[in-house]
This record gives C-alpha cells, structure tokens and sequence, in this order.
C-alpha cells in the first residue's frame, strides 16, 4: 500500500473515495464467483460480479403465521465490483412481494424494493479493512453468513431472532466498519468494530436517512477460526445504543451474543445466543432478553450426498417489562419452536427443502404447526 | 444369445473396442496408470514466500487470507473442475467436494468478504504464463511441469518428490 492511502488517518474515508473516482473504467462485467472466467493477465477496474438469488415458496399451515400456499420468495440481486486492488464495493438488492399490492392509495407496488447492503471497503491488508455502507449488523453470525440468499442456507427460515423485518436485534447497521485477523498462531483470530446510527424510528430499521438521536452505535465482534480444528467459529460481540422513538422514553440497549460454528457439513452445528438488555434512561432497572437456536444438519454420505437432514430449536423469551419490545408497536413474540426437515440439491445451483415447523408462543396455548416446501436456487 | 470368447463374432469385438474407448477416462486409461505426479505450488517470483503450510495454504484456498507479507494481494489460479490440480487441493486441502467448494466462494463473495474470487486457468500453460504475469499470483501444476524457472513453494517444509510431501 501507498503511504498515500493509509486509512488510520483522518482522512481515510476521503481517500477511498478518490481511490474510487480514480479507478480506470472499462467494466468487465462477469458472472458467478465460480464460473468459469479467463484469466486475464492483468485485472481491469471496475470489474463487476453480478449474480442473484431467488425461491419460491409453499406453506401450509394449521394456523396463519406468514403467508399460505404458494410465494415468491425474494428476489436478490448481489454485485461485488473490485474498484482497484485494494478498493472493493459490495451491493444487494431485494424485491420482496408485498400482501399489499395495489391497494391504498397510491396503489401499493407488487415488490418492495430495497437496498439490503451497499459497502465500500477498503483492504490494507489482512490484519486491517475499512469500511462505509449498509451492513447486516455483524452482531449476530447466522446474520452475516447468509443474507438475502435462501439457497446459501441449509433450512427454508430463518432463526426467528435474526430474521429479517425482527425486531430482536439490529439486523441492519449504517455507519463504518473496521475488520481484520491475524494468524495468531493458528487460532485465526478475527475482530470487527463499528461506529454507526444503530435503530432508527421503526426499531427494525437502521436509520438509513441519519441517526435519530446524538448517541451513536458501537458494535464490536470477535471470533477465532483454529487450523488445528477446522471448521470451527466461536465468538462474540458486543452492541451498544440508545433507542429512540417519537412520543416514547429513550432507552439504553446493550446486547452481547456469542456463537459456536462447525461449518463442515458431517456435521454442520450452528449455536447462537443473544442477551438483549433494555433500561430506560435513568430509570432504575433494566430488562433481559435472551434468544437462542442450535441447529444441526448432516450431509449424508457417497450415494446420498445430495440429501443433508436439518433440525433446529429455537427460543426466544421476552421480559414482560421491557420498555422497547413491550410496547405493542415493537412487540417480539416469545417462541419454543421446532425445524425439521431435509434438503436436497438437486444441482449444484439449485435445491429444495421441506420442513415441518411447530411453534408455540405462549405457555399452554396450542402449538401452530406447519409445512414448507422451498425451491430455491442461485444464477 | 450368450456370446464367449473365442466365438465372439470380430464385429462385435470391434464394436465393444469402441464404447469402452468412448467411455469416460477410456482414452486416457494408458495414463492413468502411471503413477500420479505430485502437485506443486507456483507463486509469482516475486511473492516473498518460500514455505507454507497446509493451514496457510487452506485459508489461501478459501479467501481467508487475502495478503501475501508486505501487504501484496493474493490472486488464486485454479484449474477449472475435473482437472488433477484441483481435485488434489479441493481434497487435501479444503476438504470439501466441488460443489461445497463452489458454494463456499458464492458465499464468500456474497458474504462482501471478498470481491474477488478465484480466476479459472485452462491448462498449465496457462496457469505458468499467468503465475508468473500476474504479481501475487499462485497457483497449482503438476510437479513434471515445474521445472521451466518457477518459483515453487515448500508445503510444510518440502518440495515436490520429496519424502513425505503432502499434495498427490
């Protein structure tokens, strides 16, 4: 790297932003990560990857709890674009069919459309990456390793405290990210630390257009990934903020999670727990939530390798008396639910999953039982 | 009918002859028996990089090392699928099927850990000719091939032939 570009100084951003104006044009607009591509002898900027994700989706269900029948599940787009060497732009765009269509006026459209991550990233090295944008807030593992894209996850849903549009926690995050690993010794040690504006208004969203109140949100997440065990992730994060809404009592939000990770197939193990912590500013006592899932799939072996069963159990459990999810407008649910089922690839870019799912909100109360059926691909 | 030896009509052998030479990996069966070739590791020569491990050479292979030292980018040349090359180091050292490969870079990229995945090379000579063009380039070849003034890595402290040495 360049003396000229080194990001610790105050005017990192500035720099990567004129790195970026003065990339050469001539995009090289390619396809898959994987596909096959000549190798060109010397890389042309900016050279824009472009693929996408879609599904459709079946639900049956005893009881309403999402939609019934057939959907059109998200359609999303991802591009990555190497702006220079050093110099990288990640974006993804998601057209999520809306209940609403065409009614109210104006007429609601047919799709939401909506800018999930748009990042800017500079790379110094390994040990040190800076970066601006939209983010899925790396608080959370399940929520940075699959995204928008169905097919990259091995059930149909989403942990219910990661899902998109959840009020549990911060999915998105707007502000800067600084991230990197060193080797340390083998156990691969990674940290990720971010200044951003955390909630916004609507608390399952990350104040896209500015922060709503003087307190920034810090986020700081770290996790090793040991050559001696590979496949294994274990970490933590810690996210720190104030959450505002118009007519309602700012409230002090600290969340801390942890998370174990055998990403192998022959198992694949996925454990996470988030402990979200509410107090009103000066107020006198704070709330604890806590959610958690483990989740354990397994790839069968030789002949049928393209079949991987799955199941998962999930919790979350709600304080009555918190001051943010309490309020009829934030409310998260408390969930026992159970995943079951099994996927299977039918190619290498595409695969269809069918899980039961049985949930149950409150105790004593009927459990809401019900079938899924994805087909879900990448192109 | 059931057809033995010495009565098989000529035209039936002939006709056998051809389907099992067109049957995949027929025509390279002569090959095949030869003992397998071990599979070096190719850096462009000014990669400050003499020796690396299995571990290093797996986090190289999976994009979670992006940086050779004094901060020069990696770029990984891989073989396009079925080639040796690549079965080798998909097994050894990822671990991993061709698909699970294939679904770990999609991930990656989409996961914005990297916007730059692996650039496919046809042949060896394609992969020579751009190891050597492209600064912080590595890649894969068979060892018989690397003798033409390449700069091959040590795996855990051995060269290609070499007793003990890991990639074959």
């Amino acid at each position: 790297m360049t003396r000229s570009l080194r990001p610790s100084r105050a005017g990192g951003a500035a720099l990567v932003l004129i790195v970026c104006l003065g990339a050469p044009m001539g995009t090289a607009a390619q396809t898959h990560p994987d596909q096959p591509s000549p190798a060109p002898p010397a890389s042309e900027y900016p050279s824009l990857r472009l693929s996408g994700f879609g599904n459709v989706d079946v639900a049956v269900q005893n009881k309403s709890e999402g939609s019934r029948g057939f959907s059109e599940g998200q359609f999303v787009l991802h591009l990555a674009s190497a702006l220079s060497p050093r110099v990288n732009f990640f974006g993804e765009l998601s057209f999520t069919p809306r209940t609403d269509a065409g009614t109210g006026s104006p007429q609601a459209t047919g799709f939401n459309a909506e800018v999930e991550r748009a990042i800017i990233r500079f790379d110094h090295s390994d040990r040190l990456k800076v970066s601006f944008g939209r983010y899925h807030t790396p608080i959370n593992w399940w929520n940075t390793a699959f995204h928008h894209g169905a097919w990259l996850q091995t059930t149909i849903s989403r942990p219910e405290m990661t899902q998109f549009g959840g009020r549990f926690i911060p999915v998105h995050f707007v502000g800067a990210l600084v991230e990197g690993g060193v080797p340390a010794g083998g156990v691969n040690l990674n940290y990720q630390a971010g200044i951003g504006n955390g909630r916004g208004n609507v608390i399952s969203r990350g104040g896209d257009a500015g922060d709503n109140n003087a307190r920034p949100a810090y986020v700081l997440n770290a996790f090793a990934k040991p050559d001696q065990l590979f496949g294994l992730q274990v970490g933590g994060s810690f996210y720190l903020d104030r959450v505002s809404q118009p007519g309602l009592p700012e409230v002090d939000e600290r969340i801390a999670a942890a998370h174990a990770v055998w990403q192998r197939e022959d198992p694949e193990v996925i454990a996470e727990i988030a402990d979200v912590r509410h107090r009103a500013v000066g107020g006198p006592s704070t709330s604890s939530n806590v959610a958690y899932y483990v989740q354990v799939a397994y790839r069968l072996p030789s002949a049928a390798r393209l079949w991987k069963p799955y199941y998962r159990f999930e919790h979350i459990d709600i304080d009555a008396t918190d001051p943010v999810f309490d309020i009829a407008t934030n409310a998260v649910p408390n969930l026992d639910g159970s995943t079951a089922g099994v996927r299977f690839d039918m190619s290498t870019y595409a695969a269809i999953k069918s899980e039961v799912r049985s949930r149950r909100r409150v105790a004593g109360q009927p459990r809401t039982n019900g079938w899924f059926l994805q087909i879900c691909f990448t192109f | 009918m059931v057809l033995r030896g010495p009565s098989r009509p000529p035209a039936y052998c002939a006709l056998t002859l051809i389907l099992v030479l067109l049957l995949p990996g027929g025509l390279t069966r002569p090959a095949d028996a030869q003992p397998a070739s071990d599979i070096a590791v190719v850096v462009h020569p000014d990669v400050a990089v003499d020796n690396l491990t299995i571990a290093e050479l797996r986090r190289v292979l999976l994009g979670d090392r992006e940086f050779w030292p004094a901060s020069v980018r990696i770029t990984l040349l891989i073989r396009a699928p079925i080639a040796r090359e690549r079965d080798v180091v998909l097994k050894t050292l990822c671990q991993m099927t061709e698909a699970q490969f294939r679904q770990h870079w999609i991930g990656k990229v989409f996961r914005a850990d990297t916007a730059l995945a692996p650039k496919i090379v046809y042949s060896t000579d394609m992969a020579v000719d751009y190891v050597n063009r492209i600064p912080g380039a590595i890649t894969f070849i068979e060892a018989s091939h690397a003798g033409r003034g390449l700069k091959v890595v040590k795996v855990e402290g051995r060269l290609p032939g070499e007793k003990d040495y890991l990639l074959h």
